[in-house]
């Protein structure tokens, strides 16, 4: 009860302090919270913020998806079978603490300026996580378990998709949760490098014309999408974890 | 020959890039071949004014880092050993944790201007999150009878904090920073390509300008590199500081 209090009052503290700095005269580039408030339901009211939010999940949704996908049907193919892991695991993971948005020039040569090198930059950007994390989850499956299964004369297959892909499930919910938060940093710096419409774009539009109010819309906009994305993904993992204890 | 299987692959995606490349279906500008990137590699390493780009982006990323790294340590302690600044600061941590703070650029650029400063403040901010959170589930998981043993000898709470907490906890900061690392390079690269006048991402930017496409996967190969070694150092440095604990092979 107390905590919920000090919750309260921190947040009640920080917005007031906020508001009364702002009242008080801060740059032109800090509004107050209330003001960005106003301004964000005002957009809501217009269908511009709806385009370019459209456009920003047509790219991020779709990389995500693809990067997920092959993250983890690799990921735990290559924690399962020896030849894979020997030869998907070393590019893997000396690539791993690579950058990759560098390769979005590249991939804006090869597949052009539009959606696709875009959407690519997002898989290719999610995909490391999911099959780091699908990787170590079938590799720390309990030998015992699967041997039980074995011995009660279940066929590899079945196996793997009882034993060995339930056991790596919260691993690969840990690595999903990453990538869905880097599919949103790589899809707002990708349409901020170049891009036509999205957030990314908005902000940069709002930056160079020195519109405050939509450079604020736009980072309310991503911060709640995020927060959004987010809570679905763990409803998710609750539902499908039921007997697992969740302790964050 | 068993040892040349990890690199088949690798092998096998080098040799098929160079026959793309001398085949001519595509125009060299999109596959330069690799004795080019090679020339360009080796131009990169033989020229100061480059070295100094690529140093820029490192200091860059380094300081925003270890801004982290200090912070980020000291709030995942008091979150993990404290139930009352975990309840106070979780919801921060957690809601916050999937916005995209890169969004929050354009703001840090009026803020703290063009220069390095808004970088590092944006590193400082993104790579915050995973020390804490890593710090925190670390320093809330050490094991109970260790701290009731050590209670129970007579220990005073700094003393407990100092040998028992702390090493412990060890581990799991460095596997925050193992985390953060590769998140300070992204971040760096990110927003010089965005908005700089200097750097490595901004180089690269500047050769895919200027149709420099062998410059360009030069420049990839060297931030790779970069990222490679940084994260080979803290490996590094992780087996001498918590020499206790083997590293589980997370990477090779």
């Amino acid at each position: 009860m107390s905590l919920a209090l000090a919750r309260a009052g921190l947040l009640l503290f920080v917005v007031l302090l906020w508001e009364l700095l702002w009242i008080r005269g801060l740059p032109a580039y800090i509004l107050g919270p209330f003001e960005i408030l106003k301004h964000f339901f005002a957009a809501l009211g217009s269908t511009e913020l709806y385009g370019n939010i459209g456009a920003s999940l047509m790219r991020s949704v779709p990389g995500f998806a693809i990067g997920a996908v092959l993250g983890s049907a690799l990921g735990l193919a290559a924690g399962v079978s020896r030849v894979l892991d020997r030869m998907l695991s070393p590019m893997i993971f000396l690539s791993y603490p690579v950058p990759k948005i560098v390769m979005l020039p590249l991939f804006m040569l090869w597949f052009g300026i539009g959606d696709i090198s875009k959407i690519l930059i997002i898989a290719l950007a999610c995909f490391y996580p999911t099959f780091i994390n699908a990787y170590y989850g079938a590799k720390s499956t309990p030998k015992i378990l699967v041997w039980s299964a074995l011995n009660l004369g279940a066929s590899p297959w079945r196996v793997f998709c009882r034993v060995v892909v339930p056991s790596a499930l919260p691993l690969i919910f840990a690595g999903l949760r990453v990538s869905l938060a880097l599919s949103y940093i790589v899809m707002f710096a990708a349409e901020m490098i170049n891009a036509d419409s999205g957030l990314g774009h908005l902000i940069r539009v709002a930056e160079s014309g020195l519109r405050f109010d939509l450079m604020y819309v736009s980072l309310l906009s991503i911060a709640i999408l995020g927060y959004l994305s987010d809570s679905l993904l763990r409803v998710t993992r609750t539902r499908l974890l039921t007997w697992q204890e969740l302790d964050a | 020959m068993s040892r040349l299987v990890p690199f088949v692959l690798i092998g096998a995606a080098l040799a098929g890039w160079e026959i793309m490349a001398r085949s001519g279906l595509w125009s060299p500008l999109l596959f330069p071949s690799l004795a080019n990137i090679g020339y360009e590699f080796a131009q990169f390493f033989s020229r100061t004014d480059r070295l100094l780009e690529a140093w820029t982006s490192l200091h860059r990323a380094l300081g925003g880092f270890a801004l982290a790294a200090m912070t980020g340590v000291v709030i995942g302690m008091l979150m993990g050993r404290s139930a009352f600044v975990a309840g106070l600061l979780d919801p921060l941590f957690s809601g916050t944790y999937a916005v995209p703070k890169l969004a929050l650029f354009p703001i840090f650029i009026f803020a703290f201007g063009i220069g390095s400063l808004s970088k590092v403040a944006l590193v400082f901010l993104e790579c915050l999150y995973p020390i804490v959170i890593i710090t925190c589930h670390g320093a809330r998981g050490v094991d109970r009878v260790l701290l009731w043993s050590a209670q129970n000898m007579g220990a005073p709470r700094g003393e407990i904090l100092r040998r028992v907490v702390v090493p412990a906890t060890v581990p799991f900061i460095f596997a925050g920073f193992r985390v953060a690392l590769p998140v300070a390079l992204i971040v760096v690269i990110m927003t010089e390509m965005v908005s700089s006048a200097d750097g490595l991402g901004y180089q690269v930017i500047y050769a895919l300008a200027s149709l420099k496409t062998d410059r360009m996967l030069a420049l990839v190969v060297v931030i790779a590199l970069l990222g490679w070694l940084l994260d080979k150092a803290l490996v590094v440095m992780r087996d001498r500081l918590v020499y206790w604990e083997k590293l589980e092979t997370y990477y090779v």
